[in-house]
């Protein structure tokens, strides 16, 4: 609900104030397009066999589609004992918009909670699909709110871009174009990938379309990379189009396709799922996620630290992506409603993907203790 | 609704051959009106496609023995960047004559959609307005005293991720379309305490072809859809690429269709083709069954598909998004009754017929 105040003149007996009184819904029933899609599959497939692959070569558009796979569950529990929880796990991934902080604001009780799951040996792990900032800028975004969080236990989706061509042994004669901001072009930068594109100049680039104008592209170019751009424009549009549809076996990587993200506390904004949804419009092609709820970033953090999924809990706000992602993942999933996820939404009829346990922020890991002594 | 829809047998449906001289009498004998797309067919980009102008006043003013058999000549274009008074200024620049109301634009098409279903033009929104008294003695305001509603009449607005053409045809409508290549200069910006305003009044968004897209656009159009209770999401068309210029081919409307349904999750109502919302017009106008009407286009999910929907014959032109291989890919589905390498083709088979003789 939005409303404005007119506060009173001087002296003024009276002052009014404006409600506008429809409530703001989100529908989560989805249909499936209208128009069929010639090209299905990505016909390169990575040589890396995922469980998540076979999923997103699906032709519905949003990556909860992914969640009809799954069985109908038994509706989620309000998590009552966090201790029985906590002692069932040994690593617990975090989402971060709306699980630790909102926009630049930390989540109240989040360093007592960290510090508390720290104290009894729990392995703390950071997955974000938030491709604007790279696993460095996150750990001084961590730096900055006061909490006590290496580098190498983030994973943002940047990031997983980047390994996700290191795994496949991208060649090093080709680039990828970006159209995405800084976080990617740094992950890549660092995996010593060739890229082209990103920048804010790009942003800026006009195309005049007039006879004998012909946009010209770099044919050494073998991935797009597309994340969240807010210089996003007609130029880089093209310009990955034309690397897709005319570079043979470029590769379509999307770092994910949240539909809205919370880039500021005040209110939504358009997320990734719209820039990966026009290049999939002009394309005709599906994307390779390997952002959640895909289980590419699980899959390279369990290998890496040597953990059994079933010894995971995945803490999100979002049902499709985080709870899907740890499901998808066979992991233990609490959904938190300080995020985008109410109550209500939750247990919306509509609504097929259900968490394991539910509670309101992750702070109540401290409070129900508390409660409960 | 005026005039029938018939649907041919499957075989016919399958044929896809290529005209002939023969099947090009057949075709011009059993056919009253000719439907053509614009992007690929008559034009590309702004050059004129050979033999199109020559061919187009033949089949106007088509005489057999001495009979005039002239057909009627309708454009259908999906392209919603113009208006049909923009597209009639474009024919006539390239030295054919169009009128208007000849052309049936996807950016018409969204206007009359609007007006099909009663979009109204002012909105009712409903104000509740509290009155608190402030107390001088106590300096203080004390609890609610009453409150009233007042419904206001507001102007309902659309609006438009697009060029100018979906805003004049909105506008002819009279309905109040915003947005449209002016928002292409603003920016968003992510500051935190900020918030991204947006009209509480739109009651529809209208996605077409924007060569000005940007984040400020995608994130309004999304705002409005997801938080302005019915409005409406509508598509002039959802065409992946097209010939925008004449050596290659650009992002369509598909494109930033794709991108609103990417951030609200919700799928469009396309008013373009393959849809057979404009044939309702056409049908209107020249009161002829659907079976003595060609397509002739070069896109097969648009112009073919719309035809065959429609129960219209229909042509395939290689001169434009397709080819041959394309046309012949064992993925491809949709297969027109005819195909041919360009428009001007009728006009010489047809005379290779007469010739014949």
């Amino acid at each position: 609900m939005l409303f404005s105040k007119f506060s009173a003149a001087a002296v003024s007996s009276s002052s009014a104030t404006l409600f506008l009184n429809p409530q703001n819904r989100f529908n989560f029933a989805k249909k499936t397009p209208s128009i069929a899609n010639p090209l299905l599959c990505n016909s390169l497939r990575p040589i890396v066999e995922w469980s998540f692959s076979k999923r997103n070569c699906s032709r519905k558009m949003d990556a909860s589609a992914s969640s009809r796979t799954v069985s109908p569950r038994a509706s989620a529990e309000q998590l009552k004992d966090p201790d029985q929880l906590i002692d069932s796990v040994e690593t617990f991934i975090f989402d971060c918009d709306g699980v630790i902080w909102k926009g630049d604001k930390l989540i109240d009780g989040v360093p007592e909670t960290l510090d508390m799951l720290r104290s009894k040996g729990k392995r703390l792990v950071f997955v974000t699909n938030n491709s604007t900032k790279s696993r460095k800028q996150y750990g001084k975004k961590f730096e900055t709110l006061g909490l006590n969080v290496n580098e190498e236990e983030i994973f943002a989706s940047s990031f997983a871009a980047a390994a996700y061509l290191k795994s496949i042994d991208f060649p090093k004669d080709k680039k990828v174009y970006v159209v995405g901001e800084d976080g990617i072009l740094k992950e890549l930068e660092l995996a010593g990938i060739q890229y082209l594109g990103g920048r804010y100049e790009d942003g800026e680039k006009k195309i005049e379309l007039k006879p004998g104008y012909m946009m010209e592209h770099d044919e050494n170019v073998g991935a797009v990379v597309v994340g969240f751009d807010r210089y996003f424009n007609y130029y880089k549009i093209q310009y990955a189009t034309l690397c897709i549809r005319e570079n043979p076996g470029c590769l379509f990587i999307a770092t994910n396709r949240d539909a809205v993200t919370h880039l500021t506390d005040a209110q939504e904004w358009a997320g990734g799922g719209s820039m990966v949804g026009a290049i999939g419009g002009s394309t005709q092609r599906e994307p390779l996620v390997v952002g959640k709820p895909s289980t590419f970033m699980m899959d390279y953090l369990a290998n890496k630290f040597n953990i059994s999924k079933s010894q995971i809990c995945m803490v999100g706000d979002r049902l499709d992506t985080d709870i899907l992602f740890g499901q998808n993942g066979g992991c233990k999933t609490l959904l938190v409603l300080s995020g985008v996820t109410s109550l209500s939404m939750l247990q919306n009829p509509n609504n097929a993907i259900q968490p394991d346990f539910y509670t309101n922020k992750i702070s109540d890991f401290l409070s129900l203790k508390a409660a409960t002594v | 609704m005026d005039g029938e829809i018939s649907k041919f047998t499957i075989e016919e449906k399958l044929s896809c051959q290529s005209l002939t001289p023969q099947t090009t009498v057949n075709l011009l004998d059993s056919v009253d009106v000719f439907l053509f797309d614009c992007d690929g067919v008559i034009w590309k980009g702004d050059a004129l496609i050979d033999g199109v102008s020559d061919t187009l006043d033949t089949l106007r003013a088509m005489i057999v023995f001495i009979i005039c058999v002239g057909k009627k000549l309708v454009f259908v274009t999906n392209n919603s960047t113009k208006s049909r008074r923009q597209y009639a200024k474009k024919f006539h620049s390239l030295g054919i004559s169009v009128s208007e109301d000849e052309i049936f634009s996807s950016s018409f098409a969204a206007a009359m959609y609007l007006k099909a279903n009663d979009f109204p033009k002012e909105k009712k929104v409903c104000l509740s307005v509290t009155f608190f008294s402030f107390s001088f003695f106590q300096c203080r305001f004390s609890s609610v005293c009453f409150s009233i509603k007042i419904m206001l009449l507001i102007l309902a607005q659309v609006y438009v991720i697009g060029e100018e053409g979906i805003l004049e045809e909105l506008e002819l409508a009279g309905f109040t379309g915003v947005g449209g290549p002016e928002d292409g200069k603003k920016t968003a910006h992510l500051k935190p305490n900020s918030l991204f305003e947006h009209d509480k009044s739109v009651g529809a968004v209208v996605v077409g072809l924007d060569q000005y897209i940007n984040f400020y656009k995608l994130q309004y159009g999304t705002l409005c859809i997801r938080e302005n209770p019915g409005c409406l999401f509508i598509a002039t068309n959802r065409d992946a690429v097209g010939h925008l210029t004449d050596l290659q081919e650009w992002p369509g409307a598909g494109c930033m269709v794709a991108a609103i349904c990417g951030s609200t999750q919700k799928e469009p109502i396309v008013v373009g083709k393959p849809s057979t919302f404009l044939m309702e017009f056409l049908l209107q106008k020249f009161n002829i069954p659907t079976s003595r009407m060609c397509m002739v286009g070069d896109r097969l999910d648009t112009d073919i598909l719309f035809g065959q929907n429609a129960g219209c014959r229909t042509l395939l032109v290689l001169s434009g998004v397709t080819n041959l291989s394309d046309l012949q890919d064992s993925s491809n589905h949709i297969r027109p009754e005819y195909y041919t390498s360009t428009l001007s083709d009728i006009i010489s088979l047809f005379n290779n017929y007469q010739s014949s003789f």
